[in-house]
């Protein structure tokens, strides 16, 4: 068994009356894709949101790499290696794919003053090319992100997160309303940089097709609480889960 | 093409004194501060997204500091040229911490608050300002020499406007402009790529008013006098035209935007009682019809009729 790059541990989150994550726990293995399933509302989006700093829980702690970041600002998870892609897209619009993915590498642009004045510092490009080759959004470096398809704009959100150079890369639905042929790219890819770059990711998506097919470990939550956990296999025939998605008539039949 | 065309630009602005009229050069010095003072607002405005109407105040702020750095200390002029551009600096950290906690219109309004009452403060402040007489600002000395005419003033003025330009152009290609551009378009984004920013906002806000108040020094090295009454919202909301006019967001639009306005804006001064009127028409009409400002509507319809 291999250490956990994140911990989660018995976070609870509360607005105003309303519990949306009780007591969670998880863990999540460096080098695999951990995917956290569940029905609308189910909390996987707050707890994303606790995890990449944006909510601050009620209770309960959050380590990367055995630091504590439970108190950390938001601003400082792309430092500490930990990237994310948004639900409802979130690129800088009126500005080009290039220049999306330069903001992506803003933690690496620093060190030097030269570096700091440099439009295109030179040991920061070498990377954002290569992040650029592999989403094949190489055509598109000088388009303005808002005039990019849907299917390229939710690539672009990756390859941004990707110029952090991230251990953990957190996505938000990265496949909500992409065609097939654009689920199969996605699978591939980030089969692709766990396998050869050894990075870490934990995926909130709807669309199982791609959540049996990539992930190495399965978290369901329901109504904040964690209700199964385990392989794509064991998850998908536990009754618990079943029945969180079809009710409880599909449950026993 | 381009660096022809800005040697050329270069070249005319140089000879300009040698071969005009002395209003013609008071007039040039003049669009050169408001160029100044375009930059700064297209820096907050324009890179970062943060709508701030302090513009006047800051600039103003920079006159006051240039002349009691003449008067009370008798620095040379490169010395008050730039604590005029740290008072400002100093003064816009200190407001910008308090105000950029909001957001858009709240934004908006708390900088129109701070602007208004520095104008009273420039009105009460009769030590400093002269109050409601107004204040001869003194010449600007360099080594014992002084600056007493727009002529002499003008290789001075033009060599900071073209430092400005400079540092702008810097300043939007580093790592910083970018940081600008990512809070402008999405605060989330922005904080998840790991731009602080509430600190990106502070340092545009206070860059803004550096420049603000470096326009002021520059205003003070030929101006003889100046009142509070042209310190006030009717002097940022102009600046605002004259970026809007350019077209918001770049700085070749801010320049041009500065020398075309500017120009117009002194035509205007044949007409004072319908100058205000005439302002609010141009803004409103530019956001209708060519919100990307002038240069990008001819390029535009240029484009158009080429293809045409």
């Amino acid at each position: 068994m291999r250490n956990p790059l994140l911990q989660v541990e018995n976070v609870t989150v509360r607005f105003g009356g309303l519990v949306a994550v009780n007591d969670f726990s998880l863990e999540v293995t460096q080098g695999t894709i951990h995917a956290l399933i569940g029905p609308n509302g189910a909390g996987k989006s707050t707890t994303f949101n606790c995890i990449s700093r944006f909510y601050q829980p009620n209770s309960g702690r959050i380590v990367f790499d055995g630091t504590d970041i439970t108190r950390s600002p938001a601003s400082e998870m792309a430092g500490c290696g930990i990237a994310r892609s948004f639900q409802n897209l979130e690129l800088f619009n009126e500005l080009t794919v290039l220049e999306n993915i330069m903001i992506g590498a803003h933690v690496h642009c620093g060190g030097s003053l030269r570096a700091w004045l440099q439009a295109k510092p030179p040991a920061v490009m070498h990377h954002i090319d290569e992040v650029i080759e592999r989403t094949g959004l190489a055509p598109y470096r000088k388009h303005k992100a808002r005039n990019l398809d849907f299917g390229h704009q939710k690539l672009l959100e990756l390859a941004r997160a990707l110029a952090i150079r991230p251990r953990l890369l957190l996505l938000d639905e990265p496949a909500a309303g992409l065609r097939n042929r654009e689920i199969a790219t996605l699978d591939r890819l980030l089969t692709d940089l766990v396998r050869t770059d050894g990075l870490t990711v934990l995926i909130v998506e709807h669309v199982m097709q791609l959540v049996m097919s990539i992930s190495d470990r399965v978290t369901v939550l329901n109504f904040g609480t964690k209700i199964a956990e385990g392989t794509p296999q064991q998850v998908r025939n536990d009754p618990a889960v079943i029945e969180a998605y079809l009710g409880k008539e599909a449950a026993h039949a | 093409m381009r660096i022809l065309g800005l040697l050329a630009a270069l070249a005319g602005l140089i000879v300009l004194p040698l071969v005009s009229t002395g209003y013609v050069v008071y007039l040039a010095n003049l669009l050169l501060t408001f160029t100044v003072l375009c930059l700064g607002m297209h820096i907050v405005i324009g890179e970062a997204g943060q709508f701030s109407l302090a513009q006047a105040a800051f600039f103003g702020i920079g006159i006051y500091t240039s002349g009691l750095a003449n008067t009370a200390f008798g620095w040379p002029f490169p010395l008050s040229v730039l604590a005029s551009g740290l008072v400002a600096a100093l003064v816009g950290l200190c407001i910008g911490t308090l105000a950029l906690r909001m957001r858009d219109i709240y934004l908006a309004l708390a900088t129109f608050a701070f602007g208004e009452a520095m104008q009273w403060v420039f009105l009460s402040w009769t030590s400093v300002t002269g109050g409601p007489n107004g204040l001869r600002i003194p010449p600007a000395t360099l080594f014992g020499l002084e600056i007493v005419s727009d002529r002499q003033a003008y290789p001075v003025v033009l060599a900071i406007t073209l430092l400005m330009i400079w540092a702008t152009v810097l300043i939007a290609r580093s790592r910083l402009g970018r940081a600008f551009r990512a809070v402008r378009e999405s605060e989330v984004a922005a904080l998840a790529m790991g731009v602080p920013v509430r600190t990106t906002k502070l340092v545009a806000f206070a860059l803004s008013a550096f420049f603000a108040g470096v326009a002021g020094a520059m205003f003070a090295i030929y101006s003889t006098y100046i009142h509070p009454d042209s310190l006030g919202f009717q002097t940022t909301i102009l600046v605002l035209t004259m970026v809007v006019v350019g077209g918001l967001g770049s700085i070749s639009g801010a320049i041009g935007g500065a020398i075309v306005f500017g120009l117009i804006s002194e035509l205007l001064r044949q007409a004072p009682s319908y100058q205000e009127i005439i302002y609010g028409l141009i803004l409103i009409i530019f956001m209708m019809f060519a919100p990307r400002g002038l240069f990008a509507f001819i390029g535009d319809n240029l484009k158009r009729f080429a293809r045409a």
